[in-house]
């Protein structure tokens, strides 16, 4: 049934070789695709070179969005994550589609399901890819349908359709069914939907996309399950991109290839993808085990090594778009129950939270281990917060903190199939699982008493990424301190080219936290451009190159870092309108406890916490009490307008 | 001549080859005109690219009948456009299914060999496409019939 159909014949390229319709601005395919579900309503909505070159795309774009329409209607606070007027916003960027390496780029923005506050998270595939070539930078969602639809997109046939004969599936199944029914295959047809988990509207669901691309963070399935949306699914289209200078692109998109494999920064990446960090991490002590009871390996952790883990399946690479990286596989598991299967080769976060996290560490487990981690991507859960939610059930049921009979039946460490039914159950609310599904920190206050002391979380409602960050201090306080519910800084790469040193002393508070705030505004900034995340490990420098080459503009590294840190402050402005404060960034007590032993043994970041918070405060220019950015602070990113609403009419 | 080899087992299906072609083609990224064209086998599991094999017999090239298909400096059948009246006999002809009409256009087109510097095969990065002196070109038909037996496998 199709409810409702929008042509448009505005953007129909004329002529091939040269001689088609070009959109204004090179780099970008020139419209918002905005959808209301409410009144069943696609249409397509212009927007200026001006804007794009002031938002870039991704959460430049999203977090702007999220600010102008997720106003409550008394002009004070914020929409709730569930509320009709949340925005789901699916967004590109200027390097999506080109022949730049991991370029089929889609950032997640709305008000998260789970600290009800703005989030960012990514996924790759070929969202980016086929919604550019269909004519769009990003897809807006508002409003929330009575019944279950999928939206589908086909150069300019908008339509959204009747998905009740979807609901239940998987998100897998979701797309076998979409590609069957549309009789296309392949990466003719991107598909992100959400799986049971999203449907019931799990704080922690995810929504999933192209077998195995995840935008895995604060609860977006969740978001997209109460807008009624069973998938997005879309047509490769068919109309041209045009860029400003398409030698100089391929020139910057091989040299941040040839970095790409050569850097001994990226170069493991490059050949094995996130693999190698189970073992690398262990070393750190960062490798979480038996939700962070313990952080000493067993010694044939050997097995565990990237080579071993990726040949112990029949495999295949599966990249996303341009990308050159020996990253994503398909994998079909040879032997034991699962034999057979096709899953999606765990990235190092499915082996720490489907494996690690929740004790299953025997090399005998490995191919379970993968199989569960697909399983969870399938139902849409973000396996991370799986991990710290099962961990934690693992942990109280053995210290007798949670019963067996509370469960409805019996948990051990390192039990997958166990952790499997615990998967369903969460994801379809059932019984425990109801409790469960509201996610770690909600659950454990719930469950309270000494149960409580053992789950990791962050006192916003967040949940950490899959490592001990005991060992890691710049992602607890990242995080701890990010107005999106996940890293808001990221991964330090190449500290030195925007001013900061090579190397800090990873538990002297101090430093990392001026190491954290030095940092800001690079990983905004690339979120904005529709790439990958692991393809933009080079410098800043050749990254602005392709970003120039591709729209005709002139940014620096400098550009790129000041339009981060202004994404950041307008993502905490919308946060703050939500109620946020400096109180709830905190990381739980476990979480931030003392490691026992391991190479982080003794090491307090609690001891040193409140001091950090301090020198971030004040590094980042925003103030310590109220958590707003100052007035000069947001004067200096050029955001003059906001100091009135932030401060006042005086300020 | 040098010709497009392709190691199917390579591919990734990154699409990497279509946009580099479609540019050179036609000056603009619209993998839609791409002349190499990648196909996913078993579902989505596996890809291999696919092209003109500039054929020895060159069915398109004698089925114009205005002469519009010609041979150029790297050897490839070539679609002169100020010659060709889109008629779509090239694309009836070819046995392969890769000679195509553009309806923008209004004319047929296919693979050139880029005149001699392929773009797909400098842009694919698992070098699944290569331009090479080769004494085959059948490089796909072991690859189809060995995933397409095991996708009947499965089902
Ligand atoms: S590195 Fe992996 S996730 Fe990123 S674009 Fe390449 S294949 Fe996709
Ligand atoms: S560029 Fe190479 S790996 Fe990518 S789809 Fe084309 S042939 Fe396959």
């Amino acid at each position: 049934m199709t409810t409702a159909t929008v042509r448009t014949s505005a953007n129909v390229p004329k002529a091939a070789k040269g001689a088609a319709a070009q959109p204004a601005q090179p780099g970008f395919a020139g419209k918002l695709l905005r959808v209301d579900l409410t009144k069943k309503r696609c249409w397509a909505e212009a927007w200026s070179p001006a804007e794009m070159q002031e938002l870039l795309g991704g959460i430049g774009l999203g977090a702007m969005i999220l600010y102008r329409e997720t106003k409550t209607k008394s002009g004070k606070g914020n929409v709730s994550w569930d509320h009709p007027d949340n925005r789901l916003i699916l967004a590109t960027g200027p390097l999506a589609g080109l022949p730049v390496w991991g370029t089929g780029g889609l950032t997640v923005v709305t008000i998260g399901a789970g600290t009800n506050g703005p989030t960012s998270t990514q996924a790759n595939g070929f969202f980016g890819t086929n919604l550019k070539y269909c004519g769009y930078d990003a897809i807006v969602i508002q409003g929330q349908s009575k019944d279950w639809v999928y939206l589908y997109i086909n150069d300019d046939t908008l339509e959204l359709r009747d998905a009740r004969d979807l609901a239940g599936k998987d998100t897998w199944e979701t797309q076998d069914t979409l590609s069957g029914k549309l009789g296309l295959t392949g990466h003719q047809l991107s598909v992100y939907s959400i799986g049971p988990a999203g449907e019931n509207l799990c704080r922690f669901a995810a929504i999933q996309g192209d077998y195995g691309h995840v935008a895995s963070k604060n609860g977006v399935g969740a978001v997209m399950g109460r807008k009624k949306l069973k998938a997005v699914a879309i047509v490769k289209g068919t109309k041209p991109l045009a860029v400003a200078d398409p030698r100089g692109l391929m020139q910057a998109a091989d040299d941040i290839a040839h970095a790409l494999k050569t850097d001994p920064g990226s170069k493991s990446l490059y050949e094995y993808g996130t693999l190698p960090g189970v073992v690398n991490l262990s070393k750190l002590g960062v490798l979480p085990i038996k939700n962070y009871t313990t952080n000493v390996p067993p010694a044939d952790i050997t097995e565990w090594a990237a080579p071993k883990l990726r040949e112990g399946f029949d495999h295949r690479g599966h990249q996303c778009n341009a990308c050159g990286m020996h990253h994503c596989h398909m994998s079909i598991i040879r032997s034991g129950p699962n034999k057979g299967q096709t899953i999606d080769e765990p990235e190092y976060e499915g082996w720490s939270g489907a494996g690690w996290t929740i004790g299953a560490t025997r090399p005998d487990q490995i191919a379970d281990v993968a199989w569960l981690n697909t399983q969870l991507d399938r139902a849409c859960l973000d396996v991370n917060e799986f991990g710290w939610i099962c961990g934690w059930v693992m942990e109280c049921q053995e210290k007798g903190y949670i019963t067996e009979q509370q469960l409805g039946f019996k948990l051990a460490w390192g039990d997958i199939k166990g952790a499997h039914r615990l998967m369903e159950m969460i994801s379809h609310r059932k019984g425990f699982g109801n409790i469960l599904a509201e996610g770690v920190k909600r659950a454990a206050e719930k469950i309270g008493g000494p149960a409580k002391d053992c789950a990791i979380y962050f006192e916003k409602g967040a949940a950490p990424r899959g490592h001990d960050h005991r060992g890691r201090w710049e992602e607890m306080l990242d995080v701890a301190t990010a107005s999106t519910g996940t890293m808001e800084t990221g991964n330090p790469t190449f500290p030195t080219e925007v001013g900061q040193p090579a190397r800090i002393n990873p538990y002297d508070g101090e430093q990392v936290a001026h190491y954290v705030a030095g940092l800001r505004g690079r990983k905004n900034f690339e979120d904005s451009l529709g790439v990958c995340i692991f393809t933009v490990r080079c410098t800043l420098e050749l990254i602005c190159r392709a970003l120039n080459a591709a729209t005709g503009w002139n940014w620096t590294w400098a550009d790129a870092v000041r339009f981060g840190r202004r994404t950041a402050a307008i993502n905490r402005v919308v946060a703050l309108r939500g109620g946020y404060t400096p109180a709830i960034e905190k990381p739980s007590k476990r979480y931030s406890s003392t490691p026992v032993d391991g190479p982080a043994k003794g090491q307090s970041i609690a001891a040193q916490w409140d001091k950090m918070i301090d020198v971030w405060y004040n590094d980042v220019g925003y103030d310590r009490k109220t958590g707003k950015p100052l007035p000069e602070t947001l004067r200096g990113l050029g955001l003059d307008w906001l100091v009135p609403e932030v401060w006042g009419k005086k300020a | 001549m040098k010709v497009l080899k392709i190691t199917p087992e390579k591919c990734t299906g990154c699409l990497r080859c279509e946009l580099a072609c479609s540019y050179m083609q036609t000056g603009q990224y619209q993998p839609a005109k791409s002349v190499i064209r990648v196909s996913p086998f078993e579902g989505h599991t596996s890809y291999a690219p696919y092209t003109c094999t500039q054929c020895a017999e060159g069915w398109c090239m004698t089925a114009c009948p205005v002469g519009a298909i010609t041979i150029n400096v790297a050897g490839a059948k070539d679609v002169r456009d100020d010659v060709c009246v889109g008629c779509k006999l090239c694309t009836i002809a070819c046995p392969y299914g890769t000679a195509f009409y553009d309806p923008d256009t209004r004319k047929a087109f296919k693979c050139n060999l880029c005149g001699g510097d392929p773009a797909c095969a400098s842009a694919c990065p698992t070098a699944a496409i290569t331009y090479e002196d080769t004494a085959t070109v059948d490089w796909i038909g072991d690859f189809a019939a060995h995933r397409a037996g095991r996708l009947l496998e499965t089902v």
